[in-house]
């Protein structure tokens, strides 16, 4: 069941469009991933389904109606660009965010300071934020967002700037919160995480949506008659073979769309049959990243 | 607007305030300052009148030099040294050119200047003065009745009149000024109330425009440091804004009312002993009407400045864009301290209704002069209305700016985002 929906919103900043009639849906108890290259309206898109900023069109729906201020208390966001009152004490801080969202009292009390107990800041409570490591006020922005026991956690880019043992912690968070049934949607110009985390996402370009839908779906729709190919040698005489439709090349990837759905094994005989050394042989299989360069162009392929 | 998010705003605006080192700082050091400035002020007042004086008298009359001349031979400042003078009898054709003589030693201020009493100009009393600084008042104060003596003298002399009479001709109008108030009281007015005037108004110059830009860096920094995108998460813009402006006003207002206690206490109880004339004429009501108008003028400034706050991302830009703010404040400043010649004049009168002005000139004319009760309401309400028009414009340029970061807008851009849907 669709949760969350996206419809037709646009958004303009001095006459350029930022996000242009981007829709898609969120389904319950799914990991969703927004994608795109920086600058692509990812961050604009989650603002307005936030209700931070208001659309210029379209509307976002929360199970059926507008959001409200009721679905802004549901959720846990951590902005991309993260930041805290400096000269709070730790838990003065958790408590106060946790008391925006409407939640007070001895039990939020009590599980920050579990929070804080498993993320080996329990004897920092006291300190003001700004006397903590930066890896340790990252720690404290996670505990915030979760604090309150939200529906829905909404991340706009999180593995940015985080050190190993942060990004580590942050997936756990992120697992924690799918196995409990929430609803985790973030935004990423890493399509390898997207890749290994997500069920569905809508990817973003020039803040049109240009493809959306369950990861599953849209792989298996795009990985018939491709090969995906990493080789050694000079595949020229491909060009203008009658069974290749065309070529593609990624970078460390080469795709290969065929025109015929079973012309594969006939594809990897002559590429013997010329003497190209093959390491990689996929058949049927396209990475998020091949597609985004497909359907975004080749300038995307470096992102 | 005011729900559970806004008072969780305000509470920690208070938490972070009212214990903060720097609140009970200010609440000591401003009435510290304020006794420094006007002791410095008294200091320097006092200096000027020490200052030594030689001074050349001219006249073409050896009567009006021996008496002048005998006048001023009995005053105090003579007497102690500060003020010597010489006496030279000229023709009054060759005076431009002795004027000339001395203009060395005047521009080099060997002499502080030439006092020229021709006799023809006795009838009406004209003296010139020639000196580099020739509006020196301090130097008058001490001269001017020795001289005005031996003129009187000389003029009624042989008229057959009594000493008595004489003595009359010689005295100056004395004015002094009854406060007529509706309370059929009418009481001898003193300096306590210019003197309460000019220390309200400085008081509530100083207070907004600390707590002005002390909220519009305070908003600056949530901008910078990224907090500001987490509240917003939680609660709306304008919930936000209302939080800190009136976490601040509370605060702001509590100091304000500890900075009076000393005053409440002077008028309400007989504990200090103050000569009469200082003793200022003040209700009790005042004070709380000064408190009441003082929320109400932070709340429309304070406004204002965390919007300037809100429009951009670092300190430096924010104090170039708060010089129209300065001006808010500055100028009904300026009013209500030229009050103290004429608290009636029609300027007064206007800028004491006008909005902004009236917040700053109303209460120093209050002090001054008894109001009619419709124009402090009519003022009251004028400045409501204009803290709630504000409050929307406010919220709206707030909304937008808050979130925007990087280039600084221009003003152009800042009145578009009055039309933006946010």
């Amino acid at each position: 069941m669709n949760v969350l929906e996206v419809k037709n919103l646009t958004k303009r900043f001095n006459g350029i469009t930022a996000v242009d009639k981007a829709s898609f849906s969120v389904t319950e108890g799914s990991v969703f991933g927004l994608i795109g290259r920086n600058g692509a309206g990812k961050t604009t898109t989650i603002r307005m389904m936030l209700n931070i900023y208001f659309p210029d069109e379209g509307e976002v729906l929360f199970k059926g109606s507008k959001i409200e201020q009721d679905f802004k208390d549901t959720v846990g966001y951590l902005p991309e660009e993260r930041g805290l009152y400096k000269k709070m004490k730790v838990i003065d801080m958790l408590l106060f965010l946790a008391e925006l969202k409407g939640k007070k009292g001895s039990d939020v009390n009590k599980s920050a300071l579990q929070y804080l107990e498993r993320f080996d800041l329990a004897d920092r409570k006291n300190s003001k934020v700004e006397d903590l490591s930066k890896g340790n006020q990252q720690k404290i922005q996670f505990i915030s967002t979760v604090l309150h026991d939200p529906d829905f956690l909404i991340f706009d880019e999180p593995f940015s700037g985080l050190d190993p043992i942060n990004t580590n912690l942050l997936k756990e968070i992120i697992l924690e919160m799918k196995s409990k049934g929430k609803v985790v949607i973030f935004s990423t110009h890493l399509m390898e995480f997207a890749e290994k985390m997500c069920d569905s996402i809508a990817m973003i370009d020039k803040g049109k949506i240009i493809l959306n839908g369950k990861l599953s779906e849209i792989k298996e729709k795009y990985a018939s008659k491709n090969v995906s190919l990493n080789y050694q040698g000079n595949i020229s005489f491909l060009n203008s073979h009658p069974m290749i439709e065309s070529i593609e090349d990624y970078g460390n990837t080469t795709g290969i769309k065929l025109k015929n759905e079973n012309s594969d094994q006939e594809l990897l005989k002559l590429l013997m049959a010329n003497n190209i050394s093959i390491k990689k042989f996929n058949v049927d299989e396209i990475s998020l990243h091949e597609i985004f360069v497909l359907l975004a162009g080749k300038e995307a392929a470096n992102v | 607007m005011f729900n559970k998010r806004t008072l969780a705003i305000i509470k920690r605006e208070l938490k972070m305030k009212l214990f903060s080192k720097s609140f009970i700082l200010m609440t000591l050091l401003v009435p510290l300052f304020m006794i420094g400035i006007f002791s410095v002020q008294y200091f320097v007042q006092s200096l000027s009148g020490e200052q030594r004086s030689d001074l050349i008298v001219i006249s073409d009359s050896d009567e009006i030099l021996n008496k002048v001349q005998n006048e001023i031979f009995q005053t105090g400042p003579f007497k102690s040294g500060d003020l010597t003078t010489r006496f030279e009898k000229i023709e009054l054709a060759n005076f431009k050119s002795k004027l000339n003589e001395f203009k060395p030693d005047i521009l080099e201020q060997r002499i502080t200047g030439v006092i020229f009493i021709p006799s023809t100009l006795l009838q009406s009393k004209g003296v010139e003065y020639y000196s580099s600084n020739p509006n020196n008042s301090s130097l008058f104060y001490k001269i001017k009745p020795s001289i005005n003596k031996a003129l009187v003298e000389i003029y009624f002399a042989g008229k057959l009149l009594t000493e008595e009479e004489i003595k009359f001709a010689r005295k100056d109008v004395e004015i002094n000024g009854f406060r007529v108030s509706s309370d059929e009281k009418v009481a001898e007015e003193g300096y306590g109330n210019r003197i309460a005037m000019v220390l309200f108004s400085f008081l509530l110059y100083m207070a907004l425009i600390f707590s002005g830009s002390m909220t519009m860096n305070a908003v600056v920094e949530e901008k910078s440091n990224k907090i500001v995108e987490v509240l917003l998460s939680s609660a709306s813009s304008t919930e936000l804004m209302a939080g800190k402006i009136l976490g601040t006003v509370i605060v702001e207002v509590i100091q304000m009312a500890i900075w009076l206690s000393p005053i409440v206490l002077l008028i309400s109880t007989s504990w200090f002993l103050i000569p009469a004339e200082f003793m200022p004429q003040m209700s009790f009501g005042f004070i709380l009407y000064f408190l009441f108008n003082y929320a109400i003028a932070l709340i429309t400034y304070v406004a204002l400045y965390a919007t300037v706050g809100a429009i951009f991302d670092n300190p430096q830009d924010a104090q170039s864009g708060v010089w129209p703010l300065l001006m808010l404040i500055m100028i009904p400043f300026f009013i209500a301290l030229g009050m103290e010649a004429n608290a009636q004049s029609s300027l007064a009168q206007i800028a004491s209704l006008f909005p902004f002005s009236s917040l700053i000139v109303m209460p120093a004319r209050m002090i001054l002069v008894e109001v009619p009760l419709w124009q402090i309401l009519l003022s009251c309400a004028i400045n409501i209305v204009v803290l709630l028009g504000i409050f929307k414009l406010a919220g709206k340029i707030y909304r937008i700016g808050i979130l925007l970061t990087g280039k600084k807008p221009k003003w152009s851009e800042v009145f578009g985002w009055l039309k933006m849907s946010a």
